[in-house]
């Protein structure tokens, strides 16, 4: 068997892979709340191709095989945007919004709107839940201001009305959280509470984690990891094709 | 090669970017705009190894999936209605809005438009009318003999007729506001309709519950701050570059595997 070329292609397939993860890092550089990724490689021990005939015995053949994608948690950088309905949260928590179906969602993201309804809603229209439901809005409010626990309160004429409070949701382990695109996350796992000390800053929005120096750094380290393999795989047909032509020769 | 395509939704988000980056500074100078920002999103996932799913009959799960993403999408171009700066300008007919609402503008098709551009004329009949000639409701009319036209924080328009020494009201602006103002539709000319989104014209008049003052002589200009649409910029061109990059890497990667067979 042709090991090297194989061990070779298994290296190249999770490269190109790699790429795609890095591309999509990239092409979310100002996606807001957005956290990168990065791809997890493992060692494949190939348990059957070895010979043991010899003295010493052959190592086994080792791949490499893509494991996972983990996402890093890390917090983006604030930009103030001076729009009320913005909203950025210092600590691991996310804003929980609601399915149509009523199945909740997670996600960093905290741009919102407010739809005709008064219902403060994502750029999708899901609802952003609150401790007792939605979070409604009467059309006479104005002044709205969130502090930094999540209560949400207006003024309504001369008196200030309380408009509820936004559920924060924090998971233990950060790996229970699925990507479902259009900004929000799944969990398999229950949400806990928040802790104390997150808060909740207005007129400002959570910029992508994604550190562009280190994503085309990689990105460099992929392309020149790919050239290198590919050579080696020549070099090793070349050499195969040598031996070919050497042993066939007829000695006279 | 997927990267391609996910870098190339990239490249298009920026370009979008740009677009609306330069909106905002090409309209810097207008009265009453309300700069927009763009919002993105990430695209689906695909999963090479789904979350959860078991590894064993023992019912040992997968911890973290392969995901793989495709790119980034445009989920809105948000329209920041914060309020601009108001600048003096001396003219009797201007007139800018401290607070929430929107002056109503008769378009021409029967419509009514929303604008936050107070600065008014007066038509050949000497109606209140706007620079494009559309009338400002509730089309109140100044005559010919009026002087020392003034508006007060009410949108009370009153002048002095003919030789009366008391001023006499001829008129009160009507303003309107919306539960999502961010959702109106902006249809040029600084005007703005009603949408599905924005929810329906409360009407009423300057110096009621969140209306808003309106305040004479002075002009609202455009919430821009240039600066920030500066670095902005200087950001999106970058992010395209680094897409662009991404591309150039994936070609590459194509170019070898391409060399390989011969």
């Amino acid at each position: 068997m042709e090991n090297a070329s194989l061990v070779g292609l298994s290296r190249q397939v999770t490269l190109r892979r790699e790429l795609d993860v890095i591309a999509n890092n990239l092409a979310n550089l100002t996606t807001t709340g957005f956290k990168a990724e990065r791809v997890v490689f493992e060692e494949y021990m190939m348990p059957v191709a070895r010979d043991e005939t010899f003295r010493r015995t052959d190592r086994r053949v080792s791949f490499v095989q893509d494991l996972a994608t983990a996402h890093d948690q890390a917090p983006g950088a604030l930009k103030t945007t001076g729009n009320p309905l913005d909203l950025a949260i210092e600590g691991d928590a996310f804003f929980t919004v609601e399915l149509p179906g009523g199945e909740q969602r997670y996600q960093r993201n905290g741009s919102f709107e407010i739809n005709r309804d008064g219902e403060l809603v994502t750029h999708e229209g899901f609802r952003v839940v609150g401790d007792s439901g939605p979070i409604r809005f009467e059309p006479t409010d104005n002044n709205i201001n969130i502090a930094a626990d999540g209560s949400i309160s207006t003024v309504n004429g001369n008196t200030t009305s309380n408009r509820g409070k936004l559920k924060l949701s924090r998971f233990g382990d950060p790996r229970a959280l699925d990507k479902d695109g259009v900004s929000t996350w799944r969990s398999n796992a229950p949400a806990e509470a928040q802790l104390p000390t997150t808060r909740v800053i207005q007129g400002a929005v959570e910029q992508s984690n994604v550190q562009p120096v280190v994503q085309l750094t990689r990105m460099m380290d992929v392309t020149r990891s790919y050239t290198t393999l590919a050579s080696l795989m020549k070099s090793g047909d070349d050499l195969r094709q040598e031996a070919i032509k050497t042993l066939a020769d007829v000695q006279s | 090669m997927r990267a391609m395509y996910t870098a190339a939704t990239g490249m298009m988000a920026q370009e979008l970017n740009v677009s609306v980056i330069s909106n905002n500074i090409a309209n810097m100078r207008t009265t009453g705009y309300k700069r927009q920002r763009a919002e993105f999103q990430d695209l689906l996932y695909e999963s090479q190894r789904r979350v959860g799913s078991n590894t064993s009959d023992q019912g040992t799960m997968v911890p973290t999936g392969i995901q793989v993403g495709s790119g980034v999408k445009t989920a809105a171009t948000t329209r920041i209605m914060s309020q601009g700066t108001l600048t003096s300008t001396e003219k009797d007919l201007d007139v800018a809005i401290r607070g929430e609402g929107f002056f109503q503008v008769d378009l021409p098709d029967g419509r009514t438009a929303y604008t936050r551009d107070g600065s008014f004329e007066l038509d050949a009949n000497g109606k209140i009318v706007t620079v494009d000639g559309y009338t400002v409701n509730p089309g109140i009319t100044i005559p010919n003999n009026a002087s020392n036209i003034t508006v007060n924080s009410l949108g009370q328009v009153s002048a002095i007729i003919g030789t009366n020494t008391t001023s006499t009201v001829l008129g009160q602006l009507q303003l309107a506001r919306f539960v999502n103002k961010a959702g109106l539709e902006a249809v040029g000319d600084n005007l703005f309709l009603e949408t599905a989104a924005s929810g329906t014209p409360q009407q009423g008049t300057a110096g009621s519950e969140g209306f808003g003052n309106t305040l004479q002589r002075y002009l609202e200009a455009a919430n821009v701050n240039s600066v920030t649409e500066l670095t902005d910029l200087i950001s999106a061109q970058r992010a395209y570059e680094m897409n662009a990059r991404v591309v150039t890497a994936a070609d590459e990667m194509l170019q070898t595997t391409a060399s390989l067979s011969r």
